[in-house]
């Protein structure tokens, strides 16, 4: 199996890059016990490719859901085509006609537009971010008790330079009239039912217009692939995927606050803190999801991952927040008794995750349960314990168990 | 219980060393099938890959109310759930989407749905259906 070998050729490549590493610190731990549990993959998962992606987990088919294995996460951008995929709607875009596509800007202007994919490219000055988008609901498979919904785990997210034309310089052309409140923004989905609410997602005036949320034409310097939101799809820094809207083909200004079910129903947290929430007390008030929280990811070892006594390892990671940027990840080997830092590597863009190490020799064959968790620079860290009726924005202590043989 | 040589933060990174290849040079987009259009008219054919689902009462209920919408998947990929949290999603499918399932249809396609991926009702099982993700 590719994805086999590939992890294989990374176990030795990882190794030899540790050969020589000194000043070992040795740290007493207790080996916790290790319970199996959501995120432990009983059986292997099922792969699935389709056009224009590498082989990926199959959520679901029809809309297509497609996470992305782990060991892509060991490049710090996310190849186009191991990007995760998530739709709502079974209506997708299979197919665009470039001569005929255009992105429509109305409502509350002075001037509509109607933008081909070459108006935007050649008449704008053109943005690229490097920022993560991760979906509202990744690594939902985690919470307990179970959430229905999209049995994420650690893959519905990703990594990627994106390039394109900042709303606000398409606003600007367009001309908004005073009183601007919200700008919202619909693709090409439609659902199968009239009853189905389309799709379509809401930024404040001010956020719309910050300079940063853009139109992407490109994804790591290439067209976006089909589902993933070809041709343009709305890039929003730091904030879920829930907004990134896919295959965008219309922006319209409003004069009042956006209201839709997919903002006044559907991807709302408890306004409360992390947006937790319990089963038995279940929050009234609550927001729509917005910011990310501040979380890591274990790349290596990946979950049950087997490595050897006495050889040394690197363990590695990713984190990211919405933007202050991270500061610090710590590492446990014995279940969360002691940590110690982990190295992080340069920063590649404050919207970028940033990539985690730290080396572990691992003493006796057993069971080890490895944690992590990152802090950002406002000093926002992980969760302890977290739930919430929709399975959302999970960010508790990273944890990975590894068996030493 | 073990003692484990657990190293860490002993080399803080430097940014210089070679490590630095981290940076945003590195691009490993793969460069397969990428649709630039030297044809201006991009299209795909989505594959499904479609579970069977093994007879049973309320199955065909099931079929007829459920994959209109969704391939049948969105239910092969949940964990066991109660009946309560089955029946919530159903009733959100009927009443907040719109599905066209009458209350009858609504028991059977329960029932269908505890038999193949359920669990005895147990203390602290969400009963309120989620929306979105």
């Amino acid at each position: 199996m590719k994805t086999r070998d590939a992890r294989h050729l990374m176990n030795r490549r990882g190794f030899l890059q540790l050969v020589g590493v000194t000043g070992a610190a040795a740290l007493t731990s207790s080996c916790n016990r290790v319970r199996s549990e959501a995120g432990t993959p009983l059986s292997p998962p099922n792969l699935s490719r389709f056009p224009e992606k590498a082989e990926l987990i199959l959520l679901t088919d029809r809309p297509p859901q497609l996470e992305t294995p782990l060991h892509y996460f060991r490049q710090d951008l996310t190849p186009n085509e191991a990007f995760f995929v998530r739709w709502h709607l079974e209506g997708i875009p299979t197919s665009v006609d470039l001569r005929t596509f255009r992105l429509n800007v109305s409502g509350h202007v002075q001037q509509p537009l109607q933008l081909s994919v070459d108006d935007l490219r050649s008449q704008f000055e053109p943005l690229s971010i490097i920022a993560v988008n991760q979906c509202s609901g990744n690594s939902r498979s985690f919470f307990e008790p179970r959430i229905p919904g999209g049995q994420w785990k650690n893959g519905a997210v990703g990594n990627a330079k994106w390039t394109g034309v900042p709303v606000r310089s398409i606003l600007d052309r367009a001309q908004v009239k005073s009183g601007a409140v919200d700008v919202s923004f619909a693709g090409l989905d439609a659902p199968p039912l009239p009853s189905v609410a389309a799709f379509a997602k809401a930024l404040s005036i001010d956020h719309a217009r910050d300079g940063e949320v853009m139109v992407a034409y490109a994804m790591n310097d290439q067209p976006l692939p089909m589902v993933n939101g070809f041709p343009l799809r709305l890039v929003v820094p730091g904030w879920y995927g829930t907004y990134w809207v896919k295959a965008l083909a219309n922006i319209t200004v409003l004069p009042r606050a956006f209201s839709n079910f997919w903002t006044d129903i559907a991807y709302r947290i408890p306004n409360a803190p992390n947006g937790t929430e319990s089963p038995q007390h279940l929050a009234t008030d609550t927001v729509p999801i917005n910011r990310f929280n501040v979380r890591s990811i274990f790349v290596r070892p990946e979950p049950n991952e087997i490595w050897h006594p006495g050889v040394p390892n690197e363990i590695q990671g990713v984190a990211f927040d919405s933007g202050h940027g991270i500061t610090r990840v710590e590492v446990s080997a014995d279940g969360g008794t002691t940590w110690a830092d982990a190295r992080l590597d340069a920063e590649i863009g404050k919207y970028s995750w940033r990539r985690w190490r730290a080396n572990w020799t691992p003493g006796k064959r057993g069971q080890y349960r490895l944690m992590a968790r990152a802090a950002n620079a406002i000093g926002e860290t992980q969760s302890t314990e977290q739930w919430n009726r929709s399975g959302f924005m999970w960010n508790v202590i990273e944890r990975v168990d590894v068996k030493v043989e | 219980m073990g003692l484990v040589a657990f190293v860490v933060g002993c080399r803080q990174r430097s940014g210089t060393s070679g490590e630095a290849a981290h940076g945003v040079a590195r691009v490993d987009s793969a460069p397969t099938q990428s649709p630039q259009p030297q044809n201006p008219v991009h299209t795909i054919a989505l594959p499904h890959d479609e579970p069977l689902f093994p007879p049973g009462p309320g199955r065909e209920e099931f079929l007829a109310a459920c994959v209109v919408c969704h391939s049948p998947r969105y239910i092969t990929m949940q964990p066991p759930f109660t009946r309560s949290a089955w029946l919530g999603e159903v009733n959100k499918m009927k009443d907040v989407y719109g599905g066209h399932i009458s209350d009858q249809q609504v028991q059977r396609i329960v029932d269908y749905l505890v038999s193949i991926n359920g669990t005895p009702d147990p203390v602290g099982a969400p009963t309120t259906a989620n929306y979105g993700e």
